[in-house]
């Protein structure tokens, strides 16, 4: 169960007293297409916590061509949903963003490979393809191989990197030996093509200690010094975390209301709740604080990447407290 | 018609091509998991089952008329209640989960209306910009030396790459939804209506010019009456091609807005792997862009015919 | 028209003109631009261009090319010496720069040399005063880096990353483009040829193949991904599809370009279908089968560049760009947009050229 200092009850009253009338609009960009991935956003905007909180959320879902740095930085959104290590790399490239919430406390981020490709231990990548996605996501698995040793290019020595679309085709196709896939996500999409799990080997990020803080909640640093918006973020945090509360209680009715955003009318409602399920074990006894030993494990795991380290300097200034301790003093 | 035949012939002869590369193309995923089944699989029955395969590498023609059909007007789309209060083989019938159809987002009928806005947009600040640029062209040297190389140039940049940088652009100055589409479909479809627009713009010949000048035609008459009439032929061949890039430049500008429309329906389809989905949607595209540039060949049909110029 | 054309220039030249003394009169902060300099080449290049009309034709030139290189150190000066603290003064010469660009590209024009290297002149000027434009407004404004870079850094990365998109430019253009465009003009070629044998084929086919053409390549590229695999042969493929239709077309449609009394003479000298087809139909369809390998040569490019968006090995301009995106290194996207269209359009260049030497009897190689 999740923890939580304050209670929903206390914090609505404290709103409904001071609160002005009209709603403060915040919109939100997600890392990634309408899913349960990001179950606790919808949760809080159909159960009208953000409403509550006197917010007009807007929830913008993203996709392959969107890069929600960009989308933060052009001013299309208040707060974006992204993770560490791109967003840390952005930093570096010069793009003023700040983390303020970590709801996803554990990476669901690993390699799903063909048992019958000889892949027993990461040593044995060595020769054989991997696919993965790109668009930040091919951070930590290239940090992965750096710090192996194992380089990229391919040859008996190397692995042959293949950037794949995000399915998983490519494995199920073997054109590719091992692809990149979400616990909540893409692993299932296998099991679902007919796959039985003694077909497959995993391996799972957290498990090797290369894992990495993965969808965290970031604002542009230029916006953090109006008080007001801090307050807004505050309220805008605190409901959400609210949120995934609710949905991780209540997986088959969160992943319904997935559904009921998702523009594309592809989703399947089997799928959703299995998502949403999957975000329980990644999210349980997260309070959306970031934890700075959590933090530093991500910024050292990224610094260590042997000859192509993803950022060259410990970042500075890159997470505040300040919107956590805001929404947890009502 | 006399194409008749030879278009059935050449479509059956297609169809059957196809039905025989399934078997093959999807045999090895059969071959495959009876292998780690450790069970024999006869041929016969490798075939039905290459036939019926949910994540197909080459789907069956049937399952993609089934697809077509369940996506569009079937139980899926127009969800439980339409389905059961109404049956698609009475044309009232059909014509409620039509309009049901339009509503729900889990169809393709809804999905190709979002992409048919925006196309039509596009389309038009396409032609009226590719209009304008080619009496620029030909009435202004100096755009005519500088403007109409770099219009070449502009088409040799992948808009696929430019899309995504266009739109986030346009939403830090506050458009956003509809419009930044239709730019980019726009910029994919002037450049046909310009090329068109110039060759029919500097069409007519010696003779006709001076004939216009024996009658002391003012600058304003002689492109009234005589290029812009002339150019209509070269105007409508562009049209359409233009009309089927316009098409292409919103799919490619639907995929970073992902607000509804066949291109995000296409790419959806490719993430969870459902192939008859991709392969449907697919087709509605192909079956929207043939319709549209269908009409605008009768609409040069009839324009043409009536300003005596028939084809 | 030439009453015309003399009418524009002088609004153009007195719009520049009114420009010029704006930017002198109009509120200037010390020390930022417009600065002396950036007035007097102003100044300069508009008492050039009133000198123009008056000139004979080589004075012309060189009074035009001191014009230009007034232009150069004022467009220097504007957009590299900024200092963050301009008033309305730098906005005004900024306006009389880009007219002053105007109004030289159109006297360019008015020159009566228009064949070969000269006729690039014009463009390069417009081409020169886009980037200009694009490089001072995104330091004025203070466009942050992630959303657009400058021309200069995009420079900047062209050269420091030369090696990265040459092997790009291998991979996608050398292997995919070119494998693709190879297979897919010369089997519609064939196929061309086979259509026009069979007059049954030629009506059945080409609705057909109209229907297939307008699939759209977003949905096609995967698919081919997924049989062909991540290398050049599914980018190749993807290539075939996209310049099969166009091809064909033109192709067939060239071959019925020959009118009936040629053909009849043809038929007089019993020539058979293939002798007819050398001599006469072939020659005859040229025009209109480079019309198509001009059409195709864009679209090869960019077929592969879209198909490796979805699904690539680590190399390759597709893959490059698309990655890049997501790293926000939009310096690097742009170099490689900036090499894709300049491969593009010598790709287009070299089959336009060769078609001024295969059809140089057809009208449209005329001068107009």
């Amino acid at each position: 169960m999740m923890k939580y200092g304050w209670a929903g009850m206390a914090a609505a009253l404290g709103m409904t007293a001071g609160m002005a009338s009209a709603q403060d609009a915040v919109t939100l960009q997600l890392k990634w297409v309408t899913q349960g991935q990001f179950a606790g956003y919808y949760v809080a905007l159909d159960n009208g916590y953000y409403e509550e909180e006197g917010l007009d959320v807007t929830i913008r879902p993203g996709g392959p061509d969107i890069a929600p740095v960009q989308v933060l930085m052009g001013g299309g959104a208040d707060v974006m949903v992204d993770w560490m290590p791109s967003a840390l790399a952005a930093r570096e490239q010069g793009a003023p963003v700040v983390n303020i919430a970590q709801p996803v406390i554990r990476s669901g981020l690993m390699l799903v490979c063909w048992a019958d490709a000889g892949i027993a231990t990461p040593e044995d990548f060595r020769g054989h393809k991997i696919g993965t996605w790109f668009f930040g996501n091919e951070i930590p698995l290239l940090n992965w191989l750096s710090q192996l040793g194992i380089p990229t290019t391919g040859g008996e020595d190397g692995a042959e990197i293949l950037r794949i679309g995000f399915n998983v085709d490519p494995l199920l196709q073997h054109q590719a030996d091992c692809v990149t896939a979400m616990t909540y996500n893409e692993y299932w999409q296998v099991i679902d093509a007919g796959v039985t799990p003694e077909q497959i080997v995993v391996f799972r990020y957290e498990d090797y200690g290369v894992a990495t803080l993965e969808d965290g909640l970031w604002v542009n640093e230029a916006n953090l010094s109006d008080p007001a918006f801090v307050e807004r973020m505050a309220r805008f945090v605190r409901a959400s975390m609210r949120g995934w509360e609710w949905a991780l209680a209540n997986p088959e009715a969160a992943a319904e209301m997935v559904l009921d955003h998702d523009e594309t009318g592809a989703q399947t409602l089997e799928h959703q709740v299995r998502m949403v399920r999957e975000m329980a074990a990644l999210t349980e006894g997260s309070t959306g604080v970031l934890d700075e030993a959590a933090y530093q494990r991500t910024v050292d795991t990224l610094l260590g990447g042997g000859s192509d380290p993803v950022i060259t300097r410990a970042p500075e200034g890159a997470f505040t407290h300040a919107v956590t301790d805001a929404a947890s003093m009502e | 018609m006399s194409r008749t035949l030879p278009v059935l012939t050449v479509t059956a002869v297609l169809i059957a091509l196809w039905y025989l590369a399934v078997i093959p193309m999807n045999a090895t995923w059969e071959y495959d998991q009876a292998r780690r089944a450790g069970a024999e699989l006869p041929f016969a029955e490798m075939v039905a089952r290459t036939m019926a395969q949910e994540r197909p590498v080459l789907p069956a023609p049937h399952q993609v008329v089934i697809g077509l059909y369940e996506q569009t007007v079937g139980c899926d789309a127009v969800g439980r209640r339409m389905c059961r209060e109404t049956t698609p083989l009475t044309v009232q019938g059909f014509g409620q989960r039509v309009v049901a159809a339009f509503t729900s987002n889990r169809s393709l009928v809804y999905h190709a209306g979002v992409t048919l806005s925006a196309t039509m947009l596009g389309f038009l600040i396409g032609t009226g910009g590719g209009i304008l640029l080619a009496i620029g062209i030909v009435y202004n040297r100096a755009m005519d030396a500088s403007v109409m190389p770099w219009a070449i140039a502009s088409q040799t940049i992948p808009i696929i790459a430019l899309a995504p940088m266009i739109i986030v652009v346009l939403n830090s100055v506050g458009i956003s939804g509809l419009i930044p589409k239709a730019i980019i479909a726009a910029y994919l479809s002037f450049f046909p209506v310009v090329v068109g627009m110039v060759k029919g713009l500097r069409s007519p010949d010696a003779m006709q010019m001076d004939q216009m000048k024996t009658w002391s035609a003012t600058g304003a008459q002689v492109f009234a009456r005589l290029r812009l009439p002339m150019s209509m032929p070269y105007l409508f061949a562009s049209l359409k091609v233009g009309i089927a890039a316009a098409l292409v430049g919103t799919i490619v500008g639907e995929l970073p807005v992902q607000e509804g429309g066949l291109g995000v329906r296409l790419l959806s389809g490719s993430y969870y792997g459902q192939t008859i989905q991709i392969w449907a949607a697919l087709f509605a595209a192909a079956i929207l862009a043939a319709g549209l540039v269908g009409i605008v060949g009768l609409i040069e049909r009839r324009v043409l015919a009536r300003m005596g110029m028939k084809r | 028209m030439s009453g015309l054309l003399q009418g524009q220039g002088a609004w153009i030249r007195l719009g520049f003109g009114a420009a010029v003394l704006a930017a002198c009169w109009l509120p200037r902060a010390a020390g930022a631009e417009p600065g002396e300099l950036t007035l007097i080449a102003l100044s300069a290049a508009l008492a050039l261009s009133v000198l123009v009309p008056g000139v004979a034709l080589a004075g012309r030139a060189v009074l035009l090319l001191a014009m230009g290189g007034a232009l150069c150190v004022a467009g220097v000066e504007l957009a590299f010496g900024q200092t963050g603290a301009e008033a309305q003064g730098f906005w005004a010469a900024a306006i009389a720069l880009w007219l002053g660009a105007w109004l030289l590209v159109a006297l360019v024009a008015d020159l009566p040399w228009r064949r070969g290297p000269w006729g690039l002149i014009a463009p390069l000027v417009f081409g020169a005063t886009i980037l200009w434009a694009w490089e001072t407004v995104v330091r004025a404004l203070d466009v942050p880096r992630v959303i657009l870079p400058a021309p200069s850094e995009i420079a900047a990365r062209l050269a420091t990353s030369s090696e990265t998109l040459w092997i790009d430019m291998l991979q996608t253009f050398g292997r995919g483009a070119l494998a693709g465009f190879a297979i897919g003009c010369g089997s519609a070629f064939l196929f061309a040829l086979v259509v026009d044998r069979y007059p049954f084929l030629k009506r059945g086919l080409l609705p057909v193949g109209n229907f297939l053409a307008a699939l759209p390549i977003i949905g096609t590229a995967p698919i081919f991904v997924m049989w062909f695999g991540f290398d050049w042969p599914s980018k190749a493929a993807v290539v075939v599809a996209m310049v099969f239709f166009p091809m064909l077309v033109n192709t067939v449609q060239g071959l019925t370009a020959t009118e009936a009394m040629q053909r009849d003479l043809m038929h007089t000298y019993s020539a058979s279908w293939g002798q007819t087809l050398f001599r006469l139909r072939l020659p005859a369809a040229m025009p209109f089968i480079f019309n198509g390998l001009k059409i195709c040569a864009t679209l090869a490019l960019i077929g592969a560049i879209v198909a490796e968006f979805f699904g690539s090995p680590t190399y390759g301009m597709g893959f490059r760009i698309s990655t890049e995106v997501g790293r926000l290194s939009l310096d690097m996207v742009w170099a490689e947009i900036a090499v894709a269209a300049a491969l593009g359009s010598a790709f287009y260049g070299v089959w336009a050229l060769l078609e001024r030497q295969v059809t140089f009897w057809h009208p449209s190689q005329r001068g107009r």
